[in-house]
């Protein structure tokens, strides 16, 4: 899972620093639109996520509503086109309403990870000397534990909760992150277009804001899409370790859990949670995957 | 100790004889019969002779391997089980001192190594516990013993088979407490010592090679994987000289893969099988056995202020609202309906004027007597973990609960943490911050000592943080109804006055009693003689195996 | 290339400090009592003293950890509370196990991704690449220790073909290398492998594809060399990357083996640091992720040296 973090996105991949004009990014878009797989992806994404926003109007049935008669239906049963769990509530309407937990799962540590891990990344890079050596030797002992061990051990130290598990989470993403930000803009500090801004006499702060965020946050952000998937499927990991969100609240890792002993009753619907998951996890990864081929443009 | 060694290695030298005279020739080792067990626990329980991993650690790690003074008796599947004689034959208080037992042993026992059990051995494994100077003196058995006998304190040798226990205050509790006590070799430590010259390393050898006086004798450990046990040919009672050749126990935590294990033909015999699978395992041949246990699934409630629960009516009214025949189901029929902590035919019984039953028109009015109705319900938080020993499946039961008392003007809100949190709230007490303003705590427990299953939640010598009277429940009466059953050392009056406490909790009803857990096993078919008694405890030693 | 070297080594000595720091800091984070698994629901405030004195938790934080890392320098992890065993013996027997597994899965997983990567680098944008792009991508996204699952209903309980648990027959202390044995690395090695498939394959295919778009192979091409030595060159410069990205995974693996450990019942770090969290082992638990960690930064620190000493590209 994390395993995915290390690797194959070595900054030397992301793109080179160059000054990037609106035009670039809108070549970038023209781009993306022609690769059809990650459009797909994107598609999916999108209706996921409006699922999820959505499902107050969506599920056709309370999520919680039990029906003990009627527990572990299979796929097609009039009222419950998708089954029902082991406590007979309607799988689509908990799959619908799970989109939430597990998405604000999977995505938040990301995105919050991305907020402090690209700034600290950033600050070390651009201030370099002893600030990036503090920062970046701190982000180092981090970055030294196996991410599936650092986020087990963190929530299990912390115990079961789906705060205690975004937080470890959230931890496990800001080293890497951090890198990545800190190596991209040491490279590009010393271009030549930041030569030509210090020597026109703008300030760091506005060095920093108009031509170091422009041009490093891109190439982070489609790194931090890939982070996504692991997320995802690391989220899931926790709830099935019994470390993430608690029942009875729906959660496609946890559902998939608890789901789990039911296998030989019901297999089709007890996997449901485990496609969606896959489903969430591989579009992320096939959209990060177009999103770089479209800006990893050799001029 | 060389005299210990000595015997040792004849014994030993006796067994290498005797397997090549017999084993070899026969060619029986094809015959050999094995019993492969998978356990609920994460690791193999403590072989040490007082197992840790709860009541699933005295039933595979304590009973079959070592004897204690006391016993229960688990030969019975339609009556609760009771207290029998083990390694003491007889007891009594003394006439002159309440605070003193008199314990008569029983002769020619020996220890796996060979060595005789006497009344030292018996000082010796109290003083392992109890007695801080002492050399063997063990720290980390104190936790797992001291508690289940909270009132021992020495023992003293009388003669070589008679031996005398003292308690800090008149207990007429402590030959039940006693079953918990498992008698460990003292020449077999000593000679642990002798090797590694420290107390601590001398027990966690001891705990890879035990000796005890029990059925079974440890043939193989390897730590988190697997215990192998074979026969003790030398085993004082011979009704329980067991005939299987082998017995293999695994821990095995997931019940996913201990499902898996069991259907793929790895193991003879699964613990706690989830209940969704058991249709599976029963349609490939497997057997589930399953009987009531010593076991209370309940809402334990607050009795502080704030309380919803300090009405009668409201308490008896939700005892009224459960329809258990139908939450029975969702366990695949593996559960005890309870009428009580125990039930009608057990000697605590005592025929209490309130009946447990499911009435919800009785329990409405009861409620609209208090002031409720469904414009109007009253609002109650309860405490609960996911998963955990004994909680059978928490989370299907209290969102039954939920929608069951719905009906009777109860808006249940659930607070769901996780176990060992949980655990460690019950003793902290409905006031503390930890409760999170809950009105009832759902964590269950044992029931065959008096102490566990009712003194501690009803004395209030009780209220946290010294035990589990976790809502404060204080009644005068009750605290004089618990000094009358622990002064009384008859224990046919014992248990009459247990009765009195027993009739009086059920009326005051400080309990909401959900279920009792019957305990379910799989096995194959293969396993013969299987008793499930109404027990925590099974007995492997009198099993057979095709 | 020898002072970056040694620089490399010096600089794992103030990482390993940080890292035992957090794996100190780890265990007093955790909320309710350390000894919470040894204590019965009815032990006194005196016992609970009394085991918390004998355990050395009623010291200072810093007076802890010091204590502490002494000990582990001398390569005493401290004793499980649980168990009452020596946590470097636990962790050391379990770690065994664990990196046999890892081994196992590496070696799979890594011939699998080559062939996947290099497959579809080569042949890039044919069916045959979006089918071995498809298996990568598949195997990043799965949720494995789900198909683990999967697989054992399908292939142990199902077909009977493989053991669903355990380590052989008589348990990892009995582990021998025979078909017998062997048997019981299947399930879990597939299912462990899954990852580093997905991560080897895609990191091969861009290098493969990278290394065919360099003007020096077009013109290699371009000369009329055979299609042979435009192999041997594209083996010859994925193979330090490659080699080291299975380096690093497996370093993933060891220390994320957990829920495969889980799922397949193995006798490993996994398991051990399961049971350490569920009964709250605060020692094991501390001591088991120590190990890992330091397994970790070693074998990223041989990975990074290798790389160096292997490719000549990287001037350091």
């Amino acid at each position: 899972m994390a395993e995915l973090i290390a690797a194959p996105q070595a900054p030397a991949q992301i793109a080179p620093p160059a000054e990037k004009s609106a035009g670039y990014w809108r070549s970038v878009w023209r781009r993306l639109r022609r690769d059809k797989v990650a459009m797909t992806a994107g598609t999916i994404l999108v209706l996921i996520f409006l699922m999820s926003l959505f499902a107050t109007f969506l599920a056709p049935s309370d999520p919680y509503a039990r029906n003990v008669a009627n527990r572990l239906a299979g796929i097609g049963t009039p009222g419950n086109p998708l089954g029902t769990d082991d406590l007979g509530r309607d799988m689509l309407s908990r799959l619908i309403w799970g989109g939430q937990l597990s998405l604000l799962m999977g995505v938040a540590p990301v995105f919050i990870a991305f907020f402090f891990g690209s700034a600290l990344g950033i600050i070390a890079g651009y201030a370099g000397g002893l600030t990036n050596t503090l920062i970046m030797r701190t982000v180092d002992i981090f970055y030294a534990f196996p991410s599936v061990l650092l986020a087990v051990a963190l929530s299990g130290a912390l115990g079961a909760g789906l705060f205690n598990a975004m937080f470890s989470l959230t931890v496990v993403f800001i080293p890497p992150i951090a890198r990545v930000s800190e190596s991209v803009t040491t490279q590009l500090k010393s271009s030549d277009f930041i030569e030509a801004a210090k020597a026109s006499g703008a300030s760091a702060l506005t060095i920093l804001r108009v031509h170091v965020l422009g041009n490093v946050l891109g190439p982070i952000f489609v790194y931090s899409t890939s982070l996504i998937a692991v997320s995802m499927i690391l989220a899931a990991g926790l709830s099935f370790l019994g470390l993430g969100v608690q029942p009875p609240f729906p959660e496609w890792g946890q559902m998939l859990n608890a789901l789990r002993n039911a296998m030989y009753v019901q297999p089709l619907v007890t996997a449901l949670p485990g496609v969606m998951i896959f489903l969430v996890s591989i579009s992320f990864n096939l959209l990060s995957d177009g999103l770089r081929s479209a800006m990893e443009v050799r001029t | 100790m060389s005299y210990a060694r000595y015997s040792r290695q004849r014994v030993s030298m006796a067994i290498l004889a005797g397997t090549t005279a017999f084993v070899a020739p026969a060619a029986a080792v094809a015959e050999e019969s094995v019993l492969r067990i998978g356990m609920t626990a994460g690791d193999i329980p403590l072989t040490h002779g007082q197992p840790d991993q709860g009541f699933e650690g005295n039933r595979f790690t304590g009973i079959p391997i070592y004897d204690a003074l006391t016993q229960w008796d688990l030969s019975q599947e339609d009556e609760p089980s009771t207290l029998m004689p083990g390694l003491a034959t007889s007891w009594e208080i003394d006439p002159e001192d309440d605070t003193r037992w008199i314990f008569e042993l029983r002769e020619g026992v020996t220890y796996h190594d060979g060595s005789e059990f006497t009344a030292e051995d018996v000082v010796w494994n109290v003083e392992k516990v109890l007695d801080e100077d002492a050399e063997h003196f063990d720290a980390s058995q104190v936790g797992v013993t001291a508690s289940r006998m909270p009132t021992l304190r020495s023992a003293e040798v009388i003669d070589d088979y008679t031996v005398a226990l003292y308690t800090s205050e008149p207990d007429s509790f402590l030959p039940i407490n006693l079953t918990n006590l498992f008698m460990a070799s003292p020449d077999h430590w000593a000679e642990k010592y002798d090797e590694t010259g420290d107390s601590d390393e001398a027990w966690s050898e001891f705990a890879a090679d035990p000796s005890g006086s029990g059925p079974f004798r440890v043939t193989g450990f390897t730590a988190r994987e697997r215990l192998e046990l074979q026969p003790n040919d030398a085993y004082w009672d011979d009704a329980r000289t067991p005939t299987i050749d082998r017995v293999v126990m695994r821990p095995m935590p997931d019940a996913n893969s201990r499902t898996a294990a069991l259907l793929s033909g790895e193991v003879d015999w699964i613990e706690a099988p989830a209940p969704d699978a058991m249709a599976q395992m029963e349609g490939q041949g497997f057997v589930i056995y399953s009987n009531p246990q010593p076991h209370v699934w309940p809402w334990q409630f607050s009795f502080l202020d704030d309380s919803p629960w300090l009405d009668r009516e409201v308490r008896h009214a939700a005892n009224l609202c459960v329809d258990r025949e139908e939450l029975s189901v969702l366990l695949n029929g593996h559960m005890g309906i309870p009428q009580g902590t125990v039930g009608p035919d057990h000697p605590w019984w005592g025929d209490p004027d309130f009946e447990i039953r499911y009435d919800p028109d009785t329990a409405r009015e009861l409620m609209e007597e208090v002031g409720y109705s469904s414009d109007d319900p009253v609002e109650v938080r309860v405490q609960t973990s996911a998963s955990g020993s004994g909680q059978m499946q928490p989370l299907v039961m209290n969102e039954y609960l939920q929608d069951a008392l719905a009906e009777c003007y109860f808006d249940v809100e659930l607070d769901v943490i996780e176990w060992n949190t949980l655990f460690t709230n019950w003793r902290e007490g409905a006031d503390a911050s930890s409760a999170n303003d809950a009105h009832a705590i759902n964590v269950t427990f044992a029931t065959m000592d008096p102490f566990f299953a009712m003194v501690r939640f009803l004395s209030s010598d009780a209220h946290p943080p010294v035990s589990n009277n976790w809502g404060y429940f204080t009644d005068d009466e009750f605290d004089d109804l618990i000094a009358q059953a622990r002064t009384t050392f008859d224990p046919d009056e014992r248990d009459e006055a247990l009765g009195q406490l027993h009739k009086r909790k059920v009326e005051e009803a400080p309990f909401l009693w959900v279920a009792h857990d019957a305990g379910p096993r799989a096995m194959s078919p293969s396993v013969g003689n299987v008793v499930q008694p109404q027990s925590w405890f099974i007995d492997i030693a009198t099993m057979t195996m095709e | 290339m020898f002072a970056y070297a040694i620089q490399r080594i010096l600089y794992t000595l103030p990482v390993m400090l940080g890292v035992s720091v957090v794996c100190f800091a780890l265990v007093h984070i955790a909320p309710g009592d350390p000894l919470i698994s040894i204590l019965p629901p009815d032990a006194s405030s005196e016992l609970q003293e009394r085991l918390r004195i004998l355990y050395g938790f009623d010291r200072s934080y810093v007076e802890q950890f010091f204590m502490w890392l002494a000990r582990v320098l001398q390569g005493d992890l401290g004793t499980s509370i649980a168990s009452g065993r020596s946590v470097t013996l636990e962790v050391s027997r379990a770690v065994g196990n664990t990196l046999m597994l890892a081994a196992v899965a590496t070696v799979l997983g890594f011939t699998l991704g080559c062939l996947f990567g290099f497959v579809a680098g080569y042949f890039s944008n044919s069916p045959l690449d979006k089918l071995a792009s498809a298996a990568a991508v598949f195997g990043v996204s799965v949720p494995h220790y789900w198909l683990g699952i999967v697989l054992v209903i399908v292939f142990s309980v199902g077909l009977g073909w493989f053991p669903s648990s355990g380590a052989g027959p008589g348990g990892s202390a009995n582990w021998r290398f025979d078909y017998e044995h062997a048997l019981y690395l299947v399930l879990p090695a597939i299912t462990m492998a899954v990852i580093p498939m997905g991560i080897v394959a895609r990191t091969v295919r861009a290098l493969v594809a990278d290394i065919l778009a360099q003007e020096f192979v077009i013109g290699l091409r371009a000369r009329g060399l055979g299609q042979f030595h435009v192999f041997l060159h594209v083996v010859k410069n994925a193979a330090p990357t490659a080699l080291a990205v299975m380096g690093v995974q497996m370093g993933y693996l060891l220390g994320g083996s957990i829920l495969i450990e889980v799922v397949f019942s193995w006798p490993g770090t996994g398991m051990l640091l399961n049971t350490a969290i569920f009964q709250r082992d605060l020692p094991l638990l501390q001591g088991t992720i120590l190990v890992l960690a330091t397994f970790f930064v070693v074998l990223n620190l041989l990975v990074d040296l290798l790389q160096t000493a292997l490719d000549p590209r990287i001037k350091r």
